[in-house]
């Protein structure tokens, strides 16, 4: 992994972890602040939204560098992997039976990114990209008066952009809504596969595929 | 098939609902002019309706000419027209009884009527409403049966192509209509719309049972009801919804087009701009609680006392476009969040689905994609989430038992 692709990596975990964890609390929020303090001091829920949103613009970011990424990649460029090829196919359904059989049956190379990651993976990068356009939808309900801070192109760039998720999930903001946080937990529900399913390599193919979101390489056995 | 070829038409041609609330002195001095011209026309023009003048019924009711000026300014604001507009508003609202009214009730509770009839004492919204030419309405008119159809009749043949047809009520399509009918005939709802519909200048949708359906089209909407909007094409239709619809915009519509001849600006769900382009959160006045983190957490609590957020028990102000939290009902006596209810959302498609439950979105019971069983969303999600780790815990016990072995080489 390079380490664009590594710093990548590390900006994402935080900040999915951090919209989950703001997120949740926007959607139902599930701590009381004290009575006693006047509300000028608090800003709790501003504060929550703040850094959601926060997270969301620099996830936002790092999306399109990804995007970038898929296609003009210097190194392993993802799209070549995902094209459903002869060669592709038969590469993703060998490493599930390698998973499904506890690492019995290992035919393909390991020593690069495989066609099941890159699928994995671009699973979560469309997760990702419809959390953005719900989530920019969402946004720019508080922005009904056509106006900004920096300026009247940015609401009608959004509306323009992602009014089409209302009737894409149902027809009513709402739907947006229930749609942007049920995908969350599709999102949750991947990185604890994700990281099982590193773990899992690591300890039974024992090529130290842990260290490649540090050190950027991994060990791989030279087989006879 | 074809619902689903016309969800996908839906999404590639969705209206966008930004608001312009200023279009520059040019485009306002034209309409000026425009209106101008209108009014002195509607003014050679005989009255339909009440034959006193406005300002008569207005001081035998107890309201000054300061009184209709402050009205009139707060009217002129809410249509999104500059100051310059409140002579020709206030002449407009005079000119109201030029302009001939069918009110139709289908599916509903009459709850709109009452919105604009019933009050402690008649507001000036409200007396502006009872001015208009209002030639067909069967809850407030006397004659009944084969006189009323006559009347129906008469109303619509005298005024062909120039009467504004109010709707109030969702129109039953299930079984060809039968769940509703009307009149001495028994014609279904949808028939009496149709024919109606044909010579009217414009439809004004009244109450959320007539724009998007309401509560008669509330899962599992076993009489197939519908709002106008989606049985009636090719004639102009403003929705106004709210539960109750809102005097005060039912009286914006009808000035609206007393003084251009138009229908007003209208958003992605045909719901007037003026009315509908801001959102209950962004004016509310508990707002600051919201920021705040400041929640009522149950019902007449500590938080309830003072005024906190009711966003904890559901309410829907934060996706709902209204302008309640603006003006108020009643000449901005009170409004639900004001008494300490959130907001249903009663303005919005599907509200009594999707929106007037009390608890936040992540704890509503809604229906899965597929249909079947009641969950609420956070439910579905840890379901996903437990589903995960089942499957990983099987594997893990699996891959411990199996032990670590390789391609091609025994355990070791």
């Amino acid at each position: 992994m390079t380490a664009t692709g590594r710093v990548i990596h590390w900006i994402n975990a935080i900040c999915i972890l951090t919209a989950v964890i703001t997120g949740l609390y926007i959607a139902h929020p599930y701590y009381q602040t004290l009575i006693a303090d006047p509300a000028v001091d608090k800003y709790v829920m501003a504060w929550n939204r703040w850094i959601h949103f926060i997270g969301a613009i620099i996830l936002d970011v790092t999306l399109i560098v990804i995007a970038y990424l898929y296609f003009f990649s210097r190194f392993e460029k993802a799209y070549k992997k995902l094209i459903p090829t002869g060669k592709n196919v038969k590469e993703f359904f060998e490493v599930i039976f390698n998973l499904l059989t506890f690492n019995r049956r290992k035919r393909f190379d390991s020593t690069h990114r495989d066609s099941f990651n890159v699928v994995y993976f671009a699973i979560l990068h469309l997760l990702l990209v419809w959390m953005l356009f719900t989530g920019l939808q969402l946004y720019v309900q508080g922005l009904e008066s056509g106006l900004s801070s920096i300026g009247k192109w940015w609401p009608a760039l959004l509306h323009n952009a992602t009014d089409w998720t209302i009737a894409a999930t149902g027809g009513t903001l709402m739907d947006v809504r229930i749609s942007h946080h049920t995908t969350m937990w599709w999102i949750v529900s991947w990185v604890v596969f994700h990281i099982y399913y590193q773990i899992w390599r690591t300890i039974y193919w024992q090529e130290g595929d842990i260290a490649i979101v540090f050190g950027g390489s991994k060990y791989v056995e030279k087989r006879r | 098939m074809t619902d689903r070829a016309e969800a996908v038409k839906r999404v590639f041609t969705a209206k966008n609902s930004r608001v312009d609330t200023n279009r520059g002195e040019r485009y306002y001095k034209e309409l000026y002019v425009r209106c101008k011209k209108r009014i002195e026309e509607l003014k050679s023009m005989e009255s339909f309706g009440s034959k006193a003048e406005l300002s008569e019924i207005l001081s035998d009711e107890g309201y000054s000419r300061r009184d209709f000026m402050k009205w009139t300014s707060a009217t002129t604001a809410m249509l999104m027209l500059p100051g310059f507009f409140e002579p020709l508003v206030a002449e407009a609202a005079e000119m109201m009884n030029r302009i001939p009214v069918i009110w139709v009730e289908y599916q509903d509770c009459a709850g709109n009527t009452e919105a604009f009839i019933r009050s402690d004492g008649p507001k000036i919204d409200d007396i502006i409403l009872d001015i208009i030419s209002l030639e067909f309405h069967e809850t407030l008119m006397a004659p009944a049966g084969f006189q009323a159809e006559r009347q129906l009749d008469d109303a619509r043949e005298t005024f062909k192509g120039k009467y504004l047809l109010f709707v109030e009520g969702a129109i039953p399509l299930a079984e060809n209509g039968i769940y509703g009918t009307t009149g001495p005939a028994g014609e279904t709802f949808i028939e009496q719309l149709t024919s109606l519909a044909a010579d009217a200048a414009a439809i004004v949708a009244v109450g959320t049972c007539a724009t998007f359906g309401g509560v008669p089209a509330a899962s599992p909407n076993p009489t197939g009801a519908k709002g106008v909007m989606d049985v009636i094409n090719g004639k102009p239709i403003i929705n106004i919804p709210a539960c109750p619809a809102n005097p005060a915009n039912m009286v914006g519509v009808i000035l609206h087009y007393v003084l251009t001849g138009q229908i007003p600006e209208l958003d992605s769900l045909l719901r007037p701009k003026f009315a509908f382009g801001y959102r209950i959160h962004d004016n509310c006045e508990r707002r600051a609680h919201f920021d705040a983190g400041e929640f009522v957490e149950e019902w007449g609590d500590e938080g309830a006392k003072n005024n906190f957020c009711l966003y904890k028990m559901g309410c829907k102000g934060p996706m709902t476009f209204n302008n309640c939290s603006i003006i108020r009902y009643n000449e901005s006596v009170s409004w639900p969040v004001g008494v300490g209810h959130g907001c249903i959302g009663c303005s919005e498609p599907d509200f009594w689905d999707k929106y007037a439950y009390e608890r936040p979105m992540a704890d509503a019971n809604i229906k899965a994609p597929a249909g079947g069983v009641e969950k609420s969303v956070d439910e579905f999600g840890l379901g996903i989430l437990t589903a995960t780790g089942i499957g990983i815990a099987i594997h893990a016990a699996a891959s411990l038992f199996a032990g670590k072995k390789s391609d091609g080489e025994d355990a070791s």
